[in-house]
């Protein structure tokens, strides 16, 4: 990519950022989503002693919506925007212009990280605000916050990606995407230890970087003493550490052949067909 | 620039089983205004994307701006504009943010807001591209497609869906690119008198091949169907095509000998003759090329 491509690019995700800012729809999603519904949860369960550390449940919750909020962005805003770009027509405008599918995925990229940075921030702000939750205090910590945000950005926006490459269209895309989301963030304790879960379903989770990104945060914002409250009884950060990493090479492998492979394949034809599909249901 | 602009020899397209172009010989010229005019169906809008680089050609031959374009890089696709039909994309992008963007990515754009001056959009500069009206918005895909002063211009169907209004304007805005600044473009459409209207040379593609290809008058008279001669025989109304209409009425004559009854010639029109040509009624009478 030349230095004009990646500067295009980047411009590029900072206004679709400001776009996304300004939706009314991902605002209402975003803001009064999750955190309402994170909100919601800590003033009705966050006064719940977690078994067995004698601590209460608000910190937890807010280091799984930490989680939640970058898992989901990568995993369901990222490919639900691609699968709208395919099918609008964008990614074509962008095949037709010199260098347009490098600076395409460059805006991509940054527009992403923007709304990871924003939805954690937004998300720790609720945390202090509504559950107590204090500053990392030793540098130990800060280090772990950095990489587990970094590992686990990286985690899902590869995949995301990929995703976003292969899903039918973005009306599709929120059926299909949003159901399994649902239920990881039920089983991967975003809202309550997973210990507490059936031992299948404990194994499920642990397949999947939300998990990992949840727990990567509680050893940062959590007394040491609440580890006991996990699978193991430990922050396990090696391995936290192995499972994102694995997403993230799977991703970036998976995710560059997939992505130029949908860019490839747009055309007029196929932009028709399937606006002509889309008419059709529509009309039902 | 020496040789053609584009070069097509027998191109062809297979889907599966399916054979969508059989063959297609096109040549367009530097400066040239060609239009590929044929029915739905007919594999104009792939032929045209074989030539965007778009679509991988099942063979033949083609060169675009002397480079095949199954192989151009970026800077042989800076050199074309390229204006397809059903675009609904960036529609949270401002007109004029848009524009500029896509201007970003060429050595020496047009300036964003002259050029909405010329396509009348200065008073939507600021609107989001999704709020645009059908032809406001298929205005911004022109300007789109030639903020990066291209040498080939491409337009798929470029009036679909326009009211007679909007249709005027933009043949009159494609005519003054090419005139103006010298552009090549080839464009396509089912509609002949677009096609007679913008082109210096019309290519009939039907079923997959290009039928004729000539200047609109030279193709008035390759593409002319046979002539229908009638006259009254015993009372009798009759019909005969021929292509020779003047050497059946000799011929009447003589069997009549004196005037004959009821007599008239029918020449059809060229919309009629290409109406006969798609349906597959009538083969061109002469050569396949027209001057």
């Amino acid at each position: 990519m030349n230095p004009r491509t990646l500067r295009i690019g980047i411009r590029r995700g900072w206004a679709e950022y400001v776009h996304f800012l300004r939706s009314r729809r991902e605002l209402v999603s975003g803001l009064i989503g999750t955190v309402g519904v994170y909100v919601l949860l800590v003033r009705w369960q966050g006064d719940t002693i977690v078994e067995g550390t004698g601590e209460s449940q608000a910190v937890l919750m807010t280091a799984g919506f930490v989680a939640f909020a970058l898992f989901s962005a990568g995993l369901m805003n990222l490919p639900m925007g691609i699968s709208a770009d395919r099918e609008e027509g964008t990614l074509l405008r962008l095949r037709t212009v010199p260098g347009g599918t490098s600076a395409y995925l460059a805006g991509r990229a940054v527009s992403v990280l923007l709304q990871i940075a924003g939805y954690v921030l937004l998300m720790l702000a609720a945390g202090a605000a509504f559950a107590g939750l204090g500053l990392p205090s030793s540098p130990g910590d800060w280090l772990t916050l950095a990489w587990v945000l970094t590992l686990g950005t990286l985690s899902v926006v590869p995949i995301g990606a990929a995703i976003g490459a292969l899903l039918p269209g973005p009306r599709n895309a929120a059926s299909i995407l949003s159901l399994p989301l649902m239920a990881l963030m039920v089983v991967s304790g975003v809202m309550f230890p997973v210990a507490r879960l059936p031992e299948a379903v404990q194994s499920v989770a642990q397949v999947f970087p939300l998990y990992w990104q949840g727990l990567g945060l509680r050893s940062v914002f959590l007394p040491d003493s609440m580890a006991v409250a996990e699978i193991g009884g430990s922050w396990r950060p090696a391995e936290t550490a192995a499972v994102l990493g694995a997403w993230a090479a799977a991703g970036l492998l998976l995710a560059p052949y997939l992505l130029l492979r949908a860019a490839r394949r747009e055309s007029g034809t196929r932009l028709a067909e399937r606006q002509e599909r889309r008419a059709a249901q529509g009309a039902f | 620039m020496s040789g053609p602009v584009i070069r097509a020899r027998d191109l062809r397209m297979r889907y599966g089983r399916a054979e969508v172009l059989r063959g297609v010989d096109l040549e367009v010229g530097a400066g040239e205004v060609v239009a590929l005019l044929g029915p739905n169906g007919a594999g104009k809008t792939t032929t045209i994307e074989i030539l965007e680089g778009f679509r991988r050609r099942s063979s033949g031959e083609v060169t675009v701006l002397g480079t095949d374009p199954g192989r151009g890089g970026d800077a042989w696709r800076a050199r074309l504009g390229i204006v397809l039909q059903n675009w609904q994309d960036h529609p949270r992008w401002g007109v004029r943010q848009l524009l500029t963007h896509i201007a970003g990515f060429y050595d020496r754009p047009r300036d964003a807001d002259e050029l909405l001056e010329v396509m009348g959009l200065t008073a939507q500069a600021g609107q989001a591209v999704g709020r645009l009206s059908g032809g406001q918005r298929r205005r911004l895909d022109v300007a789109l497609g030639i903020v990066g002063h291209p040498e080939l211009l491409f337009l798929d169907e470029p009036t679909s869906g326009f009211d007679p209004e909007a249709r005027r304007e933009f043949h009159a805005l494609v005519e003054r690119l090419a005139r103006d600044e010298g552009m090549t473009v080839l464009l396509t459409t089912h509609d002949l008198a677009e096609a007679e209207r913008l082109a210096d040379r019309i290519a009939i593609l039907v079923g997959g091949t290009v039928t004729v290809c000539g200047t609109p008058s030279g193709l008035a008279s390759v593409v002319r169907a046979a002539s229908e001669v009638c006259w009254l025989e015993d009372g009798v109304p009759r019909t005969e095509r021929t292509s020779d209409p003047s050497r059946l009425a000799f011929e009447l004559h003589r069997r009549f000998g004196g005037p004959v009854p009821g007599l008239e010639v029918r020449r059809p029109s060229l919309e009629q003759s290409y109406l006969d040509l798609v349906a597959g009624k009538d083969e061109p009478i002469t050569g396949r090329r027209a001057a």
